[in-house]
């Protein structure tokens, strides 16, 4: 399961829509748990791949700051997210093909109807992802 | 200087290098490696492939088909896909 603050859930969306039709991406932080993770904020990071219309690379320079910066500031990675512009609402066969955080949570955006957040654990030994329960909490 | 002398020439021998490697977000650990070898070979040294990491020194990307000068590194798992 994965709980967001309804700030962090509503940035999200609000970037993936603010990508038009490229990829966004970014570093979700707050407190991990291998069960029952929570987000309270969102990094978002330049998406750099060659095609950011159907690929997402996040620079590593940024996304190594971005990480010290969390783990700075006393939080902890969460996980990940992007957008599929153009959907479709579930990880895409590059996604798991190029996945490398197992245990933390993939969470994508997509446009291709009314937004559809969701949110997968990345399972390295079964090289899959499994889904998982979005939360939000109520302000 | 004896002409005579038979020349002798010590067998070269690699020297290891220690070097410390942090995963980010995993764990850190002591690597030897031969001198020469790249940081591609460090990276396979630790049951990673390079097409799926970058090596960071200081902070900064170091280009993996380049020999190994420093002591401490940060392999970043990177995070790319579709």
């Amino acid at each position: 399961m994965i709980q967001f603050s309804r700030s962090a859930y509503d940035e999200v969306v609000y970037q993936a829509y603010n990508g038009g039709d490229e990829e966004i991406c970014g570093v979700l932080a707050g407190e991990y748990d291998a069960d029952h993770s929570r987000v309270t904020e969102t990094h978002v990071a330049e998406n750099v791949a060659e095609t950011p219309q159907t690929r997402y690379v996040m620079d590593p320079e940024e996304q190594f700051e971005i990480i010290e910066t969390i783990e700075d500031a006393g939080s902890e990675i969460v996980g990940f997210y992007h957008s599929h512009p153009a959907g479709p609402t579930n990880p895409s066969e590059t996604d798991a093909d190029r996945a490398t955080w197992p245990k933390y949570s993939y969470v994508i955006c997509a446009l291709d109807g009314y937004p559809f957040v969701g949110s997968w654990r990345w399972r390295a030994d079964e090289e899959a992802f499994e889904q998982e329960t979005i939360a939000i909490e109520q302000n | 200087m004896r002409a005579d002398r038979p020349a002798f020439v010590a067998a070269e021998q690699s020297p290891d290098m220690d070097v410390t490697v942090e995963v980010v977000g995993e764990d850190t650990r002591e690597v030897v490696i031969d001198d020469g070898e790249t940081y591609a070979d460090l990276v396979r040294a630790i049951g990673r492939s390079p097409q799926e990491v970058t090596v960071l020194v200081d902070g900064s990307p170091v280009p993996e088909d380049q020999p190994v000068t420093a002591d401490s590194v940060t392999v970043l798992r990177l995070i790319k896909g579709g």
